[in-house]
């Protein structure tokens, strides 16, 4: 499953509208979504319905992804974060929410554009890279498993202080790798 | 980049992995759109939360679940652009904000006015702008929670440093601080507050009922 192209069933949506990639993508992806979507607070109801929204805007901004840039799982993710956040917002009923920020203008990126986030991935692939698994590790667990100071302290065995840190220089590391013009 | 003031490594990862709430979300996107140190901190924690993506076991979905993800395809609205907010009063033009009407500026008090966001608020938290003429000295005050101001116009400073346009201080209970607002423009902010400001002192209990809002 892992050796599936998924930023050429992405590119396969933009360029022939193909169901079949499609297909292949929400098999993969849907569920993850759904185990994403409990972890950051919704209920199994909107969990389901927001992997369901997430694939369907995969379709639909499927002319978005650049596929030379590879990272179609970050791009997922990161819609899938921004429609969790729009979804607790509208549960509040609250004031008037008259547009769907991902409704923004959605024209074919430019040249410019492409170029840039060319740019920006490889700064990313670059700087991740140079991190240490250790550093990674650090972020990853406080971030995304979305686990407690303490008990990452206990999972990998250093005492709190040290888990603080660690997190704090590997940010900072990321930052100024991140920022470093090469 | 003269950006020197980020959102804290705590609400940068908030932010990327979803748990921000929507008032806290828009200010902080909104320092992400003027900063581009943090568009690729972001750009890079996406990279992570991908990998954690790719590597969470998976919950089967409901019975009929990709059916009916087909049959939506074929009738789905087209995208519809948003319409430019023509925002002449806001120094920087910002798609955070966009969403969202604007109250009227309203007076409260030493040179200061505030223009409410009509963000929803999950958590208890307000955003607004505030605008402070120059030389304004804020009252001094604490927060029961947490503060996010980003500088959209003028600077102000206080003990933890000088902050201008596009620095976020990312401010919670244990700060106590006094903003002085420099010569020169007004200083306009995008706040979330989230709980009280505590204003101490026989200034802040005249002025409490005012930013209560």
């Amino acid at each position: 499953m892992q050796t599936q192209d998924h930023g050429g069933l992405i590119a396969a949506i933009a360029t022939r509208q193909d169901r079949a990639a499609f297909q292949a993508l929400f098999l993969h992806f849907a569920p993850r979504l759904k185990s994403l979507m409990l972890r950051m607070g919704a209920s199994p109801a909107q969990a389901e319905e927001l992997a369901q929204e997430t694939m369907l805007a995969v379709w639909r901004k499927a002319h978005l992804f650049d596929p030379a840039l590879g990272g179609a799982s970050a791009w997922i993710f990161s819609i899938a974060r921004n429609l969790r956040v729009d979804s607790a917002r509208r549960d509040q009923r609250l004031g008037a929410m008259q547009l769907d920020p991902s409704d923004a203008p959605e024209a074919p990126p430019g040249p410019e554009h492409i170029a840039l986030e060319r740019q920006l991935n490889e700064r990313v692939r670059k700087a991740l890279a140079a991190l240490s698994q250790e550093q990674l590790q650090v972020i990853m667990m406080s971030f995304f498993e979305d686990r407690a100071h303490s008990e990452i302290s206990d999972h990998l065995d250093l005492p709190l202080g040290t888990v603080k840190s660690r997190l704090r220089l590997a940010m900072r590391r990321l930052r100024h790798l991140l920022d470093d013009v090469t | 980049m003269s950006i020197v003031h980020h959102p804290s490594n705590q609400t940068l990862g908030d932010f990327a992995n979803g748990t921000l709430d929507a008032g806290r979300h828009v200010v902080v996107s909104a320092h992400i759109e003027m900063c581009t140190s943090c568009q690729r901190m972001v750009a890079a924690l996406d990279r992570l939360g991908g990998a954690h993506l790719e590597q969470l076991p998976g919950t089967p979905l409901a019975t009929g679940a990709l059916e009916k993800a087909l049959s939506r395809l074929g009738d789905l609205p087209p995208a519809t652009p948003a319409a430019p907010r023509l925002e002449s009063e806001l120094p920087v033009r910002l798609a955070a904000l966009a969403p969202y009407a604007l109250g009227r500026w309203r007076w409260i008090g030493w040179g200061v006015h505030t223009r409410t966001a009509s963000v929803p608020e999950p958590g208890g938290t307000r955003v607004f702008l505030l605008k402070a003429a120059p030389g304004t000295r804020l009252p001094y005050h604490t927060h029961t929670s947490t503060e996010l101001t980003l500088i959209l116009q003028g600077a102000f400073t206080h003990a933890g440093g000088r902050f201008g346009v596009g620095d976020l201080d990312d401010a919670d209970d244990t700060v106590l601080h006094q903003p002085v607002v420099e010569p020169g423009a007004d200083c306009i902010c995008l706040v979330a507050l989230r709980g009280q400001l505590r204003l101490p002192g026989w200034l802040g209990q005249l002025l409490q009922p005012f930013v209560r809002l």
